[in-house]
Order: C-alpha cells, then structure tokens, then sequence
C-alpha cells in the first residue's frame, strides 16, 4: 500500500485490519442490537477530530441528542464532530402532502445539539428522500473536505428511505457515492439474529463484524474482521470489550469460547450468534451431562416447535 | 456511568428498574417482547400503575382485548388503576358496512378511565362508523389525546396486533418509524408490547426502540419457569445476565441478585441468542 492507512481509533482493531482501513473506501461495521456499533462509529470519528481532520456523522436511526446523551457515559468530547440530522420525521398523513424537499436540513456540531429531540414542524414534515441525503453529503463534501463519515444506519436508510422496488440500485449507487467523495466511511447494518448476507456486505469494501453472546460468566463480546479487499487481515474472532474509556479490542489471543472454525468468517458468525449449533456446543461447555436434564424440557410456548428441534440432535435446519 | 435520576423512571417493578441500571431513560420508545402469557401485559399496566402513582397521566393503548376485560383483569391483581386511561381501538368494534377516512377516525376516539370501562361500552356506536385501525391512525388519535391531555407514560398493546391489522393498507415500516418518533417528540416514554421477534427477521420496532426488556416463559422441568432479559438499553449500563421473575396476584417481580438455575439457563441457551 502507498497510502498511510486510516486508524480506527479502537485499540486492538487496527492490528486486526493490519494497521487500519484503506482511505477513501466505505466499510461496513455489522451486529445485532447492542453489539457497540454505534459507539464504534463515534469512536472513528473522535478518532479523526483529535487529529484535526473533519468529521461528520449522519443519524438516521436514534436522533442526535439521545446519541449525545448516550455518549456522555464515555467521558468523550463530541463538540467539534459534525452532525447531520436525517432522522425521519413524523408523517403528516394529510390528503395533500408536500412534495417539496427542504433546505432546512443543515449540518451542525454536535456542540451545538440541544438536550431535546428535534420536533417535526407543523406545517409539513420535512421530505427527506436517498436523493436529499446523497445531495447534502455532496454539497458538505464541496464545503468542508470531511476524511472519515459514519452513516448510522444503513440499514434504517433502506428501511425508511428507500422503495423496495429500488433498494438494491439504490444501495450501489449510495456505495459509489460514497466512494466518489473520496472520504473514509463506516456504514453500520443492523442484523437480525439469525443473520444473512445483504447487498450492503457485498458492495462494501471491508466488513467489520460485531457479536455478543451470553455464556456462563455473562455477556461476552468478540469481532471479527469479515472481510477486508487489498489488505492482510486478521481472520480471527477476538475478544472485545465495552469499557469506560470505549471499545477495546484483545488481540494477543482469541475468544476461547470461539468455535475453532477460524478460516471461514460465517461459520464463526452464525455459531456465536448461536442457532444452528447451540445444542450440541451450550451443554459440553456448561461440563454438565446434558442427557437427564433435556429430557425434561418441554414447552408450551408458541416456539415449541424451535425448542423441539432444539433438542434433538441435529439442530442445523433452522438458519442453515 | 451514572446519569441524574431525575432523567430516569421506574418501571414499577423495582427488581427490573435495579436490571435497568436505574430505570427507563425519559422520553423514549421500548419495546417489551415475549411469548402469550409472558406477563407483558401485566408489566405494561404496572409500569402504567406506577406513573399514576407518581401523579403522572398514563395512557393504555388497548388492541389485543377490549377495555372492559383489561379492567377485569387487573382487578383481579388488586390494583387501584382507575386513573389509567384507555384508548379503545380493539378491533372487534369494526364492521364492514361504511368506509371513514383515516381523519374522520381520528375524531371517533374514545378514551375512558379504566374504571368508566364497562362491557361493551361504546361498541355499538363505534359499530356504526367501523374505523380502520392502523398505526396510522393510531398515530392521529394519540395527537389528538395528546393535544388535550400531557401524558408522561403510554403503553401500546400490541404493536405486533397493530401491524397485521395495517398489513396491505400501509407501509408499515415507515408508519411505525413515524409513530415512534411521534411519541418521542411528545416527550413520552412508550412501552410497545411484541410477540417474541422472529431471530430471521429485523423488525423496525425493535432496531427502533432504545430499550428491549423481554420476558422469557419456559417448561423447565415440569413447572413454568419465568425468567427476564434486558437486550438493549442505549446510553446505560444493564444487567446483562437473565434473572428470575414471578407472576402473581401481586403482579411481576424481579430477583434481580439472583441467577437462574442451570436448567433454565440450558433452555434459553437452546433457543436463543444466548449461545454458545
């Protein structure tokens, strides 16, 4: 590589992704609900600012002032991250909705983001569309010339965002922007728990992957790099932790609990999101027999029929 | 990682809020998730009993059963819940006789006190004008009730009920973002009941909402075994480990020092995310 590669800010991350990310390339970092995505993206970002380079983050999923807030936990200065608000609105369900699309979408510092949820405005809710978006990131790009962006979600930008009828257009032409900028993103996309490769995944240039799972000692958490074009990565699932101070990745050595599989990503990821394979791996790890107490279990819930194939032997149907 | 307590609100359960780290942070959207007969319902309403308490205004947002057997069935816990309020969109009120548009629904709301809601009290008239109840027009009503009266808790029961009813009238994705957001620019904190989420699926409410508590009933060696799980919760510290639940005439309580035995754990492990 010619370039300097880009840090992430998260120590042990870069060693994985061998030294950082490609600049000028669009990342995806993916996980379930509460896998630390969110706090990955702003951790990037601080990343760039304490090195004076300009950063913006786009919320599309949980408005400005609750990630303010939520952030406040972390002790991290957000002051001089800028922010662009496009969360939607609420609808107006009028007979004659207006079309206009608005300017007054604007960019900001999250210094400048008041403790309260921005309200809808009365007269019409603001129409912002995949076209808005891509049109403030252009005129922003020509503005002030952002290194790193987060776009958080993705994965709310198709939901909301984007018809059905477009959406797999849609994303690539979202991904070429990006990559027309010039600036370093992470997208994050959300996964159900059970999850299944997207468009995103394949149009991205590297994936960063997020788990968490729950075993005897409580919640543990791990990453993964599941893909990385032109660079060396690392292809192992290694622990990770939600500190004070941020995430904190371990690289010396991997999750013990990781299945050994190490060589292909997606079998690590659908074994520690758990579904296929729980049965036979949750009760050796427990060093109890697992014989006498399945035999037991029953239930009268409407995911009887899960739990029944749960217990059985060959648990790979369900996900596979 | 502590945050001001004015900032937090209990849930009425004091085992869960001690799980929450504190409670629910203010003004948000949660979602609380699980199996029929999971005590979802019963949270709801405590959480709602708990408000009223406090001498906040507590709306319930009754979909899967008529008022009147809400009331039967919180009586039946000893409750004092009166000065809950009820919105009445069960559906069994529908007919197919005349169409009314979304805004003419809007204006047919009723919402009693949960001790005025007698059997069948407005069906009849309600029969009549046959809304269609979407989120949509969920979400109108509640600016109506909102713009007369300031609520500080809501409980929507169920979204899950909500979106079939919606299903083919509505993109429902873009309509539940919108409720959501509605209800947190009104400065509301929501609990919105699901069925358990499909492990396949992302359902919006859930990637949407700031907090999951979900309730876990299993057969564990012959007995019921109730357990709860904090899933999400943004910007807080949480209780991370599953943690025993009883459901009684007294309503839900939560053990939050306490684990649950290896049985049980074995059982959500098989099932769940919780693995390996």
């Amino acid at each position: 590589m010619t370039k300097e590669k880009v840090n992430t800010g998260v120590p042990g991350l870069d060693e994985m992704l061998d030294g950082g990310l490609i600049p000028g390339r669009a990342y995806v970092v993916s996980g379930t609900s509460g896998s630390g995505k969110t706090t990955l993206g702003i951790q990037f970002l601080l990343q760039g600012a304490i090195r004076g380079e300009r950063v913006i983050y786009v919320c599309l999923d949980e408005p400005p002032n609750e990630i303010k807030r939520n952030m406040r936990s972390f002790g991290w200065d957000l002051g001089n991250v800028q922010v662009f608000d496009a969360t939607p609105d609420v609808m107006n369900y009028d007979k004659t909705p207006v079309r206009d699309v608005s300017t007054e979408r604007r960019v900001l510092y999250f210094k400048d983001v008041g403790d309260e949820i921005r309200k809808t405005p009365d007269y019409s809710p603001v129409d912002v569309t995949i076209n808005t978006i891509q049109e403030v990131l252009k005129q922003e790009m020509k503005v002030r010339k952002y290194s790193r962006i987060v776009v958080d979600s993705l994965t709310s930008l198709r939901y909301f965002y984007i018809r059905t009828s477009e959406e797999n257009s849609s994303m690539i032409s979202f991904f070429r922007l990006m990559s027309d900028l010039g600036v370093t993103s992470l997208l994050t996309v959300q996964l159900p728990e059970i999850a299944k490769p997207d468009v995103e995944v394949h149009m991205s240039r590297g994936e960063i992957r997020l788990h968490k799972w729950i075993d005897g000692r409580g919640l543990v958490r791990g990453v993964t790099v599941e893909k990385l074009r032109g660079s060396g990565h690392d292809d192992r699932l290694r622990p990770m932790k939600i500190t004070d101070k941020g995430i904190v990745v371990k690289t010396l050595n991997p999750v013990k609990e990781s299945p050994e599989n190490g060589s292909d990503p997606t079998v690590i990821q659908q074994s520690s999101q758990g579904k296929p394979e729980p049965v036979t791996a949750a009760p050796s790890r427990d060093s109890a027999p697992p014989a006498e107490s399945n035999r037991d279990q029953t239930s009268t819930d409407t995911v009887s029929e899960k739990a029944a194939n749960g217990e059985s032997k060959d648990s790979g149907g369900r996900g596979a | 990682m502590n945050t001001p307590d004015s900032e937090r609100i209990g849930t009425g359960v004091s085992g869960l809020d001690e799980m929450l780290g504190g409670g629910l942070i203010r003004a948000r959207p949660y979602v609380v998730s699980g199996t029929s007969g999971s005590g979802k319902t019963t949270l709801g309403i405590q959480f709602l009993h708990q408000g009223v308490k406090v001498g906040e205004r507590a709306l319930l947002v009754a979909i899967d059963e008529p008022p009147s057997e809400i009331r039967e069935n919180v009586r039946a816990l000893g409750w004092d819940v009166g000065k809950i309020r009820i919105l009445d969109v069960h559906p069994s009120t529908k007919s197919f006789s005349k169409r009314v548009s979304v805004v003419e629904v809007a204006a047919q709301r009723t919402v009693g006190a949960l001790r005025e809601a007698g059997p069948s009290a407005k069906a009849e008239a309600l029969k009549q004008v046959s809304p269609e109840i979407s989120i949509q027009s969920l979400q109108l009503m509640l600016k109506q009730e909102l713009q007369d009266v300031k609520y500080a808790r809501i409980v929507i029961d169920s979204i899950t009920s909500l979106k079939k009813l919606s299903e083919g009238m509505e993109d429902t994705k873009s309509s539940i973002s919108s409720l959501l957001r509605y209800i947190s620019e009104s400065e509301v904190t929501a609990l919105v009941i699901t069925d358990l989420p499909d492990p396949a699926e992302l359902e919006p409410e859930i990637f949407l909402c700031r907090g999951e508590i979900r309730l876990h009933k299993r057969m564990v060696s012959n007995r019921i075994d109730r357990f709860v799980t904090i899933e999400k919760l943004r910007g807080s510290d949480h209780d991370t480990l599953p943690r025993p639940m009883t459901l009684s005439e007294m309503g839900i309580t939560v053990e939050p020092r306490r684990k649950i035995s290896k049985a049980s754990l074995r059982t959500l492990q098989a099932f769940t995310q919780y693995a390996p």
